[in-house]
């Protein structure tokens, strides 16, 4: 189930809602369980035991490494917990490109398993280690509840495509919650928000983006529109998530990390880093790069556990080549970056935005590659190689077709309409006609959204198969 | 306190609504079919273990609840008014306007299918014609975009190469070109296919290319009594104008009987009770049917007519009937070829392949 299905948005969510209002709250975090669970079996019912495993292994570890805190057994302990963790994922995420590749190299015929993804198991395995860790560290708590723990890896919200919660973030309201009504307002305003980047945005610009992909004139035109739309589309389908589950966390009294500030408004490779998918970047940056030794080693070293990493990243993202030298792609610019950085700091700023988007472009075009000979076709289409023309009929009318929403994606990855809305908020909101109205802008984006999702068939997220 | 009530107002606005139309999910009666869209729709899945662990029912629930949502051709409609007129896009589920008319966007040109459409004509020549002393014509229909596309600027099928290619890979058949008898007038404003009472140049065009000589018949038009609402206007969702659906008698054609080979039925050249039907096109000739047998009791000749056909034939092929004392229809849509020999006699007849350019571009269909 999507949060963008009609079966999530009109049948699922309001009965959970309601009973979820209804219950006295010492039973709501069974309530959540049960109904987050019963969220993830209607997409994957034969990988609710996997789920269930892996929780049962988190907690029960991290009671262990709790227990044993101070002796080589913690150790132990979390060296295990990780081992189960990743194992699982390593297995059901890369076992089969492991194997085919092995393969390929040597020329075995090991039997290649086919194996269905988990979804959001990239996720939920990420909060457990870092929970697993965080206890290890004594940062956290080991939760003495079950149920508790449970209901943190398991919550519908941000079970299946983040962000990456970490228990030190909900620790406190796993225990008790406090809604007030300008807490419930900002939840439903942000999860409608949410909605329509993700319907009439994201989806709209997968239109463009499929429409490339079926193209038999292809052009320069349509290749720089295709990399300009699949940029925005993937922006707007992770960032519209994150702002669904965050306002349902809000609606049900948890706080949720933000996981995207305006990433392309940035005018460094690290800047991005640093406003896009945040909660990925922060637990590589805690769990990896910094037990490493972070920035403070020899350069040699730094450079290696950059490129250790970002591989990493890239291999979170899918398990197929192109996301392996996607990753490696920001670990090399994050290497010119930092090595060129007295130069760059003098360039002029519109000049720095201008290289990073390029940057970007071109990254995301190798993302949404399904091969790396697609990708350098795909690349080498914005340069005109292969004799390609600048454009045909087909590019302009695609770009005339879309310009609006093309353009209104623009506007909406910078600030600027955060901005106006705060001046007007600043201006008008005393009382409660200026939430009136905006209520009333909200229902209508709801139901064009609705319609949107009645008329349409388009609507898959990309991130649920990470 | 008094700060947070100032949410309330808006907040209890959208949960009313929100919940409203949760309840009607929930609690409205499902409809079997959708008018405007012309087909059936997604009902509750059955619940059972083995389509619960198999997920099918969660796919199915998902279909039930897109296809059951209340006032959905409401919502289809909204959401076809902001492509077109807030986001200024240019087509809506591959359907646009220009000029009133909707068309489909049929693009690229699909090589492949058109040849692969050849070849099964081909084959159909081998097997049945090529030893019966037959006269075998071949014309193709160009569909509403060849008039519109690119003077408007939309994505358009190669057009020229399409009928070359038709041409070249069957050179068996006689090329009638019927293109400069057409034009977009000639066709629904709403549906994909032509009007009859436009197509006496067409016809004649065919009847002389088949040596008939000219068609005398003087036909009378009626007008059907219902409101014509084609295929695009539930495609589009565009609150589009109905049309009026005109048919041509005459008393040829009022004597002629039509035999339905596969349900064993005759009846008229028209059949009027189809105006009733989801698709008031079926008027013409029943609508979709593998093998029809039109016999024509005032011919004054013994020539007889076969044709290898898409929809578009339905409403043309009746104003062929003065020269021939039978025309055999047969759809390969619904019948295989193989299986066409044991229902059509080739010997000595004309036989006219006359395929729309939509089909032949997406020629998959053909058994």
């Amino acid at each position: 189930m999507l949060f963008s299905d009609i079966s999530f948005l009109y049948y699922f969510l309001p009965v959970v809602l309601l009973l979820y209002f209804m219950v006295p709250g010492k039973y709501k975090n069974s309530l959540l369980l049960l109904a987050s669970l019963f969220f993830y079996a209607w997409g994957e019912p034969r990988y609710v035991v996997l789920i269930v495993l892996a929780i049962v292994c988190g907690y029960s570890f991290a009671r262990l490494i709790d227990c044993y805190r101070g002796s080589w057994k913690s150790r132990l302990y979390l060296f295990f917990s990780c081992l189960i963790s990743l194992g699982l994922l390593g297995y059901f995420k890369y076992a089969t490109f492991f194997i085919s590749n092995l393969n390929a190299l040597t020329g075995w015929q090991l039997l290649v398993p086919k194996i269905v993804l988990p979804i959001g198991i990239s996720f939920y395995t990420f909060q457990i280690i870092s929970y697993t860790v965080d206890v290890y560290r004594g940062q956290v708590e080991a939760q003495r509840n079950l149920l508790d723990f449970a209901t943190y890896v398991a919550l519908f919200p941000q079970l299946i495509a983040g962000p990456i919660v970490r228990y030190a973030d909900v620790d406190e309201q796993l225990k008790s919650r406090r809604i007030t009504w300008e807490q419930a307002y900002s939840g439903v305003t942000r999860f409608i928000i949410g909605l329509a980047k993700k319907v009439l945005l994201s989806n709209v610009l997968a239109e463009l983006c499929t429409a490339f992909r079926s193209t038999q004139d292809n052009s320069v035109l349509f290749c720089w529109l295709y990399a300009l739309a699949f940029c925005l589309h993937i922006y707007f389908d992770f960032s519209g998530y994150s702002d669904m589950a965050i306002g349902l966390g809000k609606i049900l009294g948890f706080s949720f990390p933000e996981n995207f500030s305006y990433p392309y408004m940035s005018r460094s490779i690290s800047e991005f880093w640093r406003r896009w998918h945040m909660t990925l970047g922060s637990w590589f940056r805690d769990y990896v790069y910094i037990p490493l030794g972070g920035n403070r080693v020899a350069p040699a070293r730094w450079v290696a556990h950059i490129l250790l990493v970002w591989l990493l990243t890239g291999l979170w993202h899918g398990a197929a080549w192109n996301f392996v030298l996607w990753g490696l792609f920001f670990a090399l610019l994050l290497i010119v970056e930092r090595i060129g950085q007295p130069l760059l700091v003098k360039l002029p700023a519109f000049l720095r935005h201008a290289v990073v988007l390029f940057c970007l472009l071109i990254s995301f075009v190798l993302f949404n590659a399904d091969s790396l000979s697609t990708a350098w076709s795909d690349i080498g289409g914005l340069f005109g190689a292969g004799g390609l023309p600048r454009a045909t009929a087909e590019a302009w009318y695609y770009l005339r077709s879309y310009l609006i929403p093309l353009l209104l994606a623009i506007l909406g990855c910078s600030p600027l309409p955060v901005r106006l809305y705060q001046r007007l908020h600043k201006r008008f909101a005393t009382g409660s006609g200026f939430y009136l109205l905006q209520s009333i802008l909200l229902l209508a984006l709801l139901l064009l959204c609705t319609a949107y999702l009645v008329d349409g068939s388009f609507n898959p997220f990309l991130y649920f198969r990470f | 306190m008094r700060e947070q009530a100032k949410y309330l107002p808006g907040l209890l606005l959208i949960c009313l609504l929100w919940l409203g139309l949760s309840l009607l999910c929930w609690f409205k009666t499902p409809q079997a079919s959708s008018i405007s869209e012309r087909r059936q729709l997604a009902q509750l899945p059955q619940l059972s273990a083995s389509t619960l662990l198999s997920g099918s029912y969660m796919r199915d629930f998902g279909e039930y609840a897109l296809d059951q949502f209340p006032l959905r051709d409401s919502f289809r409609r909204l959401k076809a008014a902001s492509v077109f007129y807030l986001f200024q896009q240019k087509d809506n589920n591959g359907i646009y306007l220009v000029d009133g008319y909707a068309a489909q966007l049929e693009y690229p040109l699909n090589e492949s299918s058109v040849l692969s459409a050849a070849q099964h004509f081909t084959d159909l020549y081998n097997n049945y014609m090529k030893d019966a002393n037959v006269r075998v014509y071949l014309s193709i229909i160009p569909d509403k975009s060849y008039f519109l596309a690119a003077q408007h600027a939309y994505p358009t099928l190669d057009y020229a190469r399409l009928f070359t290619l038709m041409q070249e890979n069957m050179p068996f058949a006689t090329f009638i070109d019927i293109r400069q008898q057409l034009d977009v007038a000639d066709y629904y404003r709403t549906d994909t296919h032509w009007r009859q009472e436009c197509l006496l140049d067409v016809a004649q065009a065919l009847a002389e290319g088949m040596d008939c000589g000219p068609i005398a018949t003087q036909y009378e038009e009626e007008v059907a009594d219902i409101p014509f609402y084609g295929v695009y206007y539930g495609q589009s969702a565009l609150p589009l104008d109905s049309e009026e659906i005109h048919y041509l008698r005459s008393p040829v054609l009022d004597a002629c009987t039509v035999y339905n080979v596969e349900t064993g039925s005759s009846g008229g050249i028209y059949a009027l009770d189809k105006l009733e039907s989801r698709d008031p096109y079926e008027v013409f000739l029943q609508g979709a049917a593998p093998l029809l047998y039109i016999e024509n009791p005032l011919a004054d000749t013994s020539r007889e007519l076969v044709v290898f056909r898409d929809s578009f034939a339905s409403s043309l092929v009746p104003l062929l009937v003065e020269n021939y004392a039978k025309i055999t229809l047969v759809d390969t849509r619904y019948i295989a070829s193989t299986y066409v020999g044991e229902y059509v006699d080739f010997t000595d007849c004309d036989v006219l392949f006359l395929y729309s350019t939509l089909l032949l571009n997406n020629s998959a269909v053909l058994k």
